[in-house]
């Protein structure tokens, strides 16, 4: 589904992804791990383009130069160069860190927003799969995203980036700041919505071990680098990742 | 792997370095050749020397507009302070000059007091007036504080005009002028040169930390026990004094205060400077503004054309080059660039 081939990208001179490459089948969970500053967030503005978006802004600004090299195969396409809107349109959704709800607009609101590139029956299931989903986001439908909580607001981003009708979504830390019931919750509603709908899934996350088990396949990333890849299970046996990611 | 090849061929990336003598010249090690030290001094002589050396090349016509482009100089300085250092975007440049200026001739004209105690007066009179001023619009932040800035000196005019005070819409005349037009230009660039260079040392000394982190963040200033208000007060009370004493230095000059010196143009050309010059370098504004001002007096013949002119260049700046004139020199003077393959 995704091939990403030798791929490197560089804030000036400084190197934050350094040759990655990796594969993700269609259908399945893939997982990326990584402490910070590993480049688990750099890969992902990447796949969803958003990199070249920032890219074109340093620049006008003169500030740092951004350098994107090595390729990315998406369903048979090399998307490198594609610009983020054609990227999403192509069904590459990313739901980014620190979830980046419009604050002043209501639940629903962002819901719509997210499924602007729906057809009004597709944008119809999805929301209602978006609320058995996650039915506590039905009871809030009015609320500004703002005074959502937390764990809210996560979930509202997941239904947000649903509501595109992704083909491969792109989850950037989903469990940052959230307590050990909501992280489960979540876990649980993702591998729940990867099961029930096949859309490929790829989840970048540096907490791994409530994400590992649900994961297919698993990547680490250290300095940039991927350092050890593997099934979820051969990454749980991985003395290194168990002492590095999981405490163990 | 068929795809792999061309994208392999151009592996390349360009690779922006500091140069050698720029790292060196950062520390102590900067004193032990010459090199090193023409490294630092060059560009602030250049200017420097450029400046005192503006006024002999011209002839006087020139040299009026000389002495109101470093006018329009010090504005673009005290702008770029308060929008890049302090996070105020005062549109008030207008009301700086007008109050400067105001005081300075009701003084010289009621009292008979000479130029050279007015002027200084005027500068710290006048900059305690617009700060008392705006103070009630401090809490204001971004295109706000804008819009009410700007408003400030059309309410003035309007108060002058309709109450028939300070002269009413005529101004008054016969003030006192400096004694002559060389004194009339070295002074002002003596004001723009070291008031430059001291907003440079204030904007990285503690103060001028205080400022860029109320510009960054209000919040954690403020959760850092700093009153924010004390220090936008401070930096309102800083950009104003340089506006006030182009007031002050006009009213002189003409010989005459009226309301034109609350003009638009004090507000605006500023902007287009800071804007032409490169934001935050404090240098680009002043080079941008001593460019404009000349600019915009030879094409004179054009009328309101000019205001269009204006326009073009700052839009072309804000589209082809947002960073500005002095960010990219900076850049290109401390930095080289070379291709490398990954």
């Amino acid at each position: 589904m995704l091939e990403v081939k030798n791929l490197m990208v560089f804030y000036e001179n400084a190197i934050a992804v350094n040759n990655i490459s990796m594969t993700v089948t269609e259908g399945k969970i893939t997982g990326v791990f990584g402490a910070n500053s590993a480049g688990k967030s750099t890969l992902m503005r990447t796949i969803s383009g958003i990199i070249l978006d920032q890219k074109k802004k340093q620049e006008m600004k003169g500030g740092e130069r951004i350098t994107v090299l090595g390729s990315i195969t998406f369903a048979g396409e090399d998307i490198i160069h594609m610009k983020p809107s054609d990227r999403a349109r192509k069904g590459i959704i990313l739901c980014p860190e620190r979830r980046r709800i419009f604050a002043e607009s209501s639940v629903m609101e962002n819901l719509k927003i997210g499924g602007i590139l729906a057809t009004r029956s597709q944008a119809k299931k999805t929301l209602d799969y978006v609320f058995t989903v996650f039915p506590a986001l039905k009871e809030l439908k009015k609320r500004e995203g703002g005074f959502l909580s937390g764990g809210e607001q996560q979930m509202l981003a997941i239904g947000r980036a649903l509501m595109a009708q992704p083909k491969l979504l792109l989850l950037d830390e989903p469990l940052l700041g959230l307590s050990p019931l909501m992280e489960q919750m979540l876990v649980k509603a993702m591998h729940g919505i990867n099961k029930q709908t096949g859309i490929t899934t790829i989840i970048a996350e540096q907490y791994a071990r409530p994400i590992l088990p649900i994961v297919h396949y698993g990547y680490v990333l250290e300095n940039g680098g991927a350092v050890v890849e593997g099934t979820s299970r051969e990454l749980m046996k991985n003395p290194d990742v168990k002492s590095a990611y999981f405490g163990l | 792997m068929t795809t792999n090849t061309p994208i392999a061929a151009k592996e390349e990336r360009q690779e922006r370095l500091d140069r050698g003598i720029k790292v060196r010249t950062e520390g102590l090690y900067a004193l032990t050749s010459w090199r090193e030290m023409s490294y630092l001094l060059a560009p602030r002589a250049l200017l420097i020397f450029g400046l005192l050396f503006l006024p002999l090349l011209m002839d006087p016509y020139w040299q009026r507009v000389v002495c109101v482009a470093a006018v329009y100089a010090l504005l673009a300085l005290s702008f770029d302070f308060l929008a890049e250092y302090v996070g105020l975007v005062c549109l008030g440049g207008a009301f700086f000059i007008g109050c400067g200026g105001y005081i300075s001739g009701l003084l010289n004209h009621h009292l008979g007091w000479s130029p050279f105690i007015t002027i200084p007066i005027a500068t710290i009179a006048g900059a305690m007036v617009s700060t008392l001023i705006l103070l009630p619009c401090l809490r204001l932040r971004g295109v706000y504080f804008a819009i009410v800035s700007f408003m400030f000196p059309m309410l003035t005019v309007n108060i002058i005009v309709a109450l028939n005070v300070f002269g009413g819409t005529e101004g008054i005349s016969a003030l006192a002028t400096l004694p002559n037009i060389w004194f009339d230009q070295y002074i002002v660039i003596a004001v723009l040169i070291i008031a430059l260079f001291v907003m440079r040392r204030l904007v990285n000394e503690d103060i001028g930390l205080i400022f860029r982190s109320i510009k960054d963040n209000d919040q954690a200033v403020r959760a850092s026990g700093i009153s924010i208000t004390l220090y936008k007060i401070k930096a309102v009370f800083i950009a104003a004094l340089m506006g006030c004493f182009g007031g002050a230095y006009m009213s002189h000059q003409y010989g005459w205060v009226g309301i034109s010196l609350f003009a638009m143009d004090f507000s605006i050309l500023p902007i287009a400077a800071t804007v032409m010059g490169g934001g935050g370098t404090l240098v680009g504004p002043v080079l941008g503004a001593l460019l404009l001002t000349p600019l915009s007096e030879a094409l004179r013949g054009f009328g309101q054309l000019r205001v269009v002119l204006y326009c073009l260049i700052l839009m072309g700046f804000i589209v082809y080059k947002p960073e500005g004139m002095m960010n990219y020199l900076q850049r290109k003077y401390h930095q080289f660039e070379h291709w490398r393959k990954v």
